[in-house]
């Protein structure tokens, strides 16, 4: 397992073009945004692609890491979701992916990966847990599983602005909890 | 239709910035709060924030393999040299100079005037190879040009464009491939005063390494690496 230090350097490195680096970064890092860009797309050719542009958009950006903001991973992370999600968003209604990926449609952690997260996963889900179940649903159904506020209401049978309305008043719920 | 009662209020930063970053937002606003993300700092620091708030989510995404045929698909996008294209020499170098969008007409001049003096030196006989890069950077506008004159072994750099703030140093880089990167000092606003590479660092110096200029704190790099962003780099190319 890779350190956030080791991944911080092999940024640091990539801002300056060192290929190795980026060899290294790739092995670390491919399966956990690949997990991210699958489970979002749940289509394995256009998760592919999307990951192909993620790592070359890492590669531009490296020197715009900065170390002090946010841990390397999530800040690729960050990128791969983003990528990935405008992606969703650019297929046609209606059009949507043949479903590939409905086995891990669960948003329930691993045991590893539990271990692993630590206090970072117990905070959101404390927190989460003190939302009303449909609405900390809706808030991972969108995180993990890319769902817009209309996929969410049609999901939840109400208005659009309503979920908008629960979404938003969640969000600042779950604010407050995470800096208490 | 003009009613304004109907329209949705506009959202507060926060609110939008986290809806940003949850995902839910459609196309259309997605696009407008990239666009801000890129132009306004403040809103782009909410978004980090809300990044950071809910990257305790990250641990459900479970790890996948990807086909081993991706890593060689970006290695070729990003590696692979134009087809058609086989620039060698002052070819590669104006193909560099043509990138540089920005070179104002003065700075043009300045850069004609250096290549000039330093590449047409009658005064000494060609016996060792003449390397040169341009150096540049698509998210700033800091271009310097660095000529390694293999007769007399030295360095020159010069920046050509940008801006150093005060408090800060630009220093310079070379990075041969697998290898850390190696200071070779500070680089001067005006001059190009030669400078000298040292013996160990001459056979490193060779086509195909990059250099590289950080912005460092001032008196440079206190940890024999760049602690800063790279603001311009490029690759070396034999003249």
């Amino acid at each position: 397992m890779s350190t956030p230090h080791t991944l911080a350097r092999l940024l640091s490195r990539i801002a300056l073009r060192d290929r190795a680096a980026f060899d290294s970064l790739y092995d670390l890092t491919s399966a956990k945004l690949f997990g991210v860009v699958f489970r979002l797309l749940r289509e394995r050719t256009d998760a592919e692609d999307a990951l192909q542009d993620i790592y070359v958009k890492i590669w531009h950006r490296a020197d715009r890491y900065s170390v002090s903001e946010a841990s390397a991973m999530s800040w690729m992370i960050a990128i791969a979701r983003n990528h990935a999600i405008d992606r969703l968003r650019a297929r046609r209604r209606g059009h949507g992916p043949i479903d590939e990926a409905t086995e891990i449609a669960d948003a329930a952690p691993s045991p590893e990966a539990n271990a692993v997260a630590g206090s970072e996963r117990a905070r959101i889900d404390t927190c989460l847990d003190r939302l009303e179940a449909d609405r900390a649903q809706a808030v991972r159904g969108a995180y993990l599983d890319g769902r817009s506020y209309q996929e969410l209401a049609d999901r939840h049978e109400v208005p659009i602005n309503t979920m908008r309305t629960w979404l938003r008043r969640s969000l600042k719920k779950l604010r407050e909890c995470l800096e208490e | 239709m003009s009613d304004e009662a109907e329209l949705p209020p506009r959202p507060d930063d926060d609110a939008l910035a986290s809806e940003y970053v949850l995902g839910v937002l459609d196309a259309d606003e997605r696009r407008q709060c990239a666009e801000r993300i890129a132009r306004d700092a403040g809103f782009a620091l909410r978004v980090a924030e809300w990044e950071n708030r809910l990257s305790g989510l990250n641990e459900g995404f479970e790890e996948q393999v990807p086909p081993a045929g991706v890593k060689a698909a970006i290695d070729g996008r990003l590696f692979a040299p134009a087809p058609g294209t086989e620039p060698d020499g002052l070819q590669a170098i104006w193909a560099s100079l043509a990138f540089w969008r920005i070179l104002s007409g003065s700075t043009l001049a300045a850069l004609v005037v250096l290549m000039a003096l330093i590449v047409a030196r009658p005064d000494l006989p060609i016996s060792g190879p003449t390397l040169v890069a341009a150096l540049a950077a698509e998210d700033t506008d800091a271009r310097f040009l660095a000529l390694y004159d293999g007769t007399d072994r030295t360095l020159r750099i010069r920046r050509l464009a940008g801006d150093l703030p005060a408090d800060r140093d630009h220093e310079l880089w070379l990075i041969a491939e697998g290898a850390d990167p190696v200071s070779l000092g500070l680089v001067g606003t005006e001059d190009a005063a030669p400078r000298p590479v040292s013996d160990a660092l001459r056979a490193t110096f060779a086509e195909g390494v990059t250099l590289a200029v950080s912005l460092e704190p001032k008196g440079g790099s206190t940890t024999g690496a760049p602690t800063g962003p790279v603001v311009a780099l490029g690759p070396v190319t034999r003249m």
